[in-house]
């Protein structure tokens, strides 16, 4: 008991000198690293989220409208482009449509470009594309006629819209130019001139049926050119030649057992890797008009011989897809209960699972 | 100046006659008479048109059948969004405070009851938050975006006040064996 009191005074004696030695930490904000490869963004109705594929780590977050059909990085100057819609008192009052630009090193907004305010308010990657070596950006409008509207990235300024009724999607082609789907059956090829305005305007030959069996509006960009697939799985590659457009014959990778097999999601369902020329297909069991059914396979096609390679048999099925275009390239997949997977692209194999709240699509970076 | 003349006599007694005219029915007729064939006349004239309509109408009232609330409902086999009969609105009628958007797209569902395809309007209800009940996604019909009057993935709040979405109805606009 007597030693009670002593030892009391001394731990008093020395704790606060304990506490002294350590230094307060400071708060501080990151910036982002240099971009690794196999980065991508998750795209959700809450901004973008930016992840390395190789270990599953987040890097940074992009905060998007709910309205942001997709958002595109252009390397060279290291920022993202985005369209985005904000009502001024969140679900009613002035509707305002913007481009919105961020920058790498902080994610952060730097500047914005006011637009028409009635771009197609749809989370669709190909409804936005970079052209002009990165100078104008197309971005896909709904009014509910469709037009295009052109804006100079670099000089912060919109610049043209281009009426195209009855055609959609963004799909750009050499340097100034876009492919658009038409509800017709045909493409159309607008050629822009080096400011921005239209030079010029094609039509292609009529080469599939809207009616019969049409073409999706989510396409897959290729080595030199977009892949094209029918709520059937037939598979187009579609190129241009200065003012010319050129459409490969059709080809489709079932077998005769396979005949009720079809493409379905209700995102991105399609997606190819340029080096190799695999193309990555989300596939169902279902009747005609089921192409929003998740895919419960991803069938592995080679565009080279026109042929089934391998398939995936998911546990969830997939509603939206991208291929990394790396050397060793990663799958993502978004499957319909929300959950966000990566696999090795060449051999298939699955990787990890990535926690992206509320994903449901994807942006190569 | 010949013609100037012609065009001005001819208005004169364009002019003239009807001034007579007018005058001589007032002298014969009282008004009561006249107001009361106005009158004839009015009601006649509209319901002439309305005769066949109605009868129509009347001969070819939707029977429905099923739970309007599940997205299983013969009336939304082109639907895609929220089922406004889940959210104080009817299949008919947009939930209190909301807009109705004129601009729709279409589609053609089969009544169960009577065998009977008929042509369907889905109207977007819009100028509030959604309403996140009885999500529904049929797409018989659908097409792709660049089709858009047979889309339904598009968010159809268009020609409204205020663009953004709460949920949908479905009207009968008529039966494809009309």
């Amino acid at each position: 008991m007597r030693f009670i009191a002593p030892l009391a005074a001394g731990l008093l004696l020395i704790s606060p000198l304990g506490i002294a030695q350590i230094t307060p930490e400071e708060i501080s904000v990151e910036t982002m690293p240099e971009r690794g490869k196999n980065w991508f963004i998750g795209t959700t109705r809450n901004g973008g989220y930016i992840f390395d594929a190789t270990n599953g780590e987040m890097q940074g977050m992009l905060s998007l409208s709910r309205y942001t059909p997709a958002v595109t990085f252009w390397p060279p100057r290291e920022e993202f482009y985005a369209a985005e819609s904000y009502l001024s008192r969140g679900v009613h009052g002035e509707r305002t449509d913007i481009i919105a630009i961020y920058d790498y090193e902080n994610l952060r907004p730097v500047a914005e470009i006011e637009i028409p305010n009635y771009m197609a308010r749809l989370q669709v990657r190909s409804h936005l594309g970079l052209l002009n070596n990165g100078r104008h950006l197309a971005v896909l409008n709904m009014n509910p006629g469709h037009s295009v509207t052109i804006v100079d990235v670099e000089d912060r300024i919109f610049t043209y819209e281009a009426s195209t009724p009855g055609c959609a999607v963004i799909m750009p082609v050499s340097d100034n130019d876009f492919l658009q789907v038409c509800g017709d059956g045909t493409l159309q090829l607008i050629q822009l001139d080096l400011s921005g305005f239209e030079e010029n305007r094609v039509r292609s030959e009529v080469f599939f049926s809207v009616l019969e069996d049409a073409v999706f509006d989510r396409v897959a960009s290729s080595a030199n050119g977009w892949f094209l697939i029918t709520h059937a799985g037939t598979i187009f590659h579609v190129a241009t030649d200065d003012d010319e457009i050129i459409i490969d014959e059709g080809w489709n990778p079932r077998l005769e057992s396979e005949a009720n097999w079809r493409p379905g999601g209700r995102n991105e369902i399609i997606t190819a890797h340029h080096d190799t020329g695999l193309i990555y297909v989300a596939m169902h069991d279902g009747p005609v008009d089921s192409h929003h059914e998740p895919g419960t396979e991803i069938w592995v096609l080679d565009s080279n011989t026109q042929r089934r390679i391998s398939k995936i048999e998911l546990e969830a099925p997939a509603n939206s897809i991208l291929v990394t275009q790396e050397d060793n390239p990663k799958l993502l997949v978004v499957d319909n209960e929300g959950g966000s997977h990566v696999y090795d692209a060449l051999s298939l194999s699955y990787e990890r699972s990535i926690q992206i709240p509320g994903s449901t699509a994807f942006e190569d970076l | 100046m010949k013609i100037d003349k012609i065009i001005d006599k001819a208005y004169y007694w364009i002019d003239d006659h009807a001034r007579r005219t007018t005058l001589t029915m007032a002298r014969k007729l009282s008004r009561r008479h006249f107001l009361s064939r106005l009158g004839m006349f009015v009601a006649g004239a509209a319901s002439f048109p309305l005769l066949p309509v109605s009868r129509s109408f009347a001969q070819e009232s939707i029977e429905e059948i099923g739970d309007p609330q599940s997205c299983d409902y013969w009336r939304y086999c082109a639907m895609s969004g929220t089922l406004c009969t889940c959210c104080g609105g009817t299949y008919t009628s947009c939930p209190p405070g909301s807009e109705a958007s004129p601009i729709t797209w279409v589609g053609t569902c089969t009544n169960p009851v009577d065998g009977r395809d008929y042509l369907m309007s889905y109207n977007d209800c819009c100028g509030k938050a959604v309403c996140a009940r009885c999500s529904c996604h049929n797409t018989e019909g659908d097409k792709p975006v660049y089709f858009n009057s047979n889309s339904s993935t598009v968010l159809w709040c268009f020609g409204t006040e205020n663009t953004s979405y709460h949920c949908t109805v479905s009207l009968v606009i008529g039966a494809s064996d009309e």
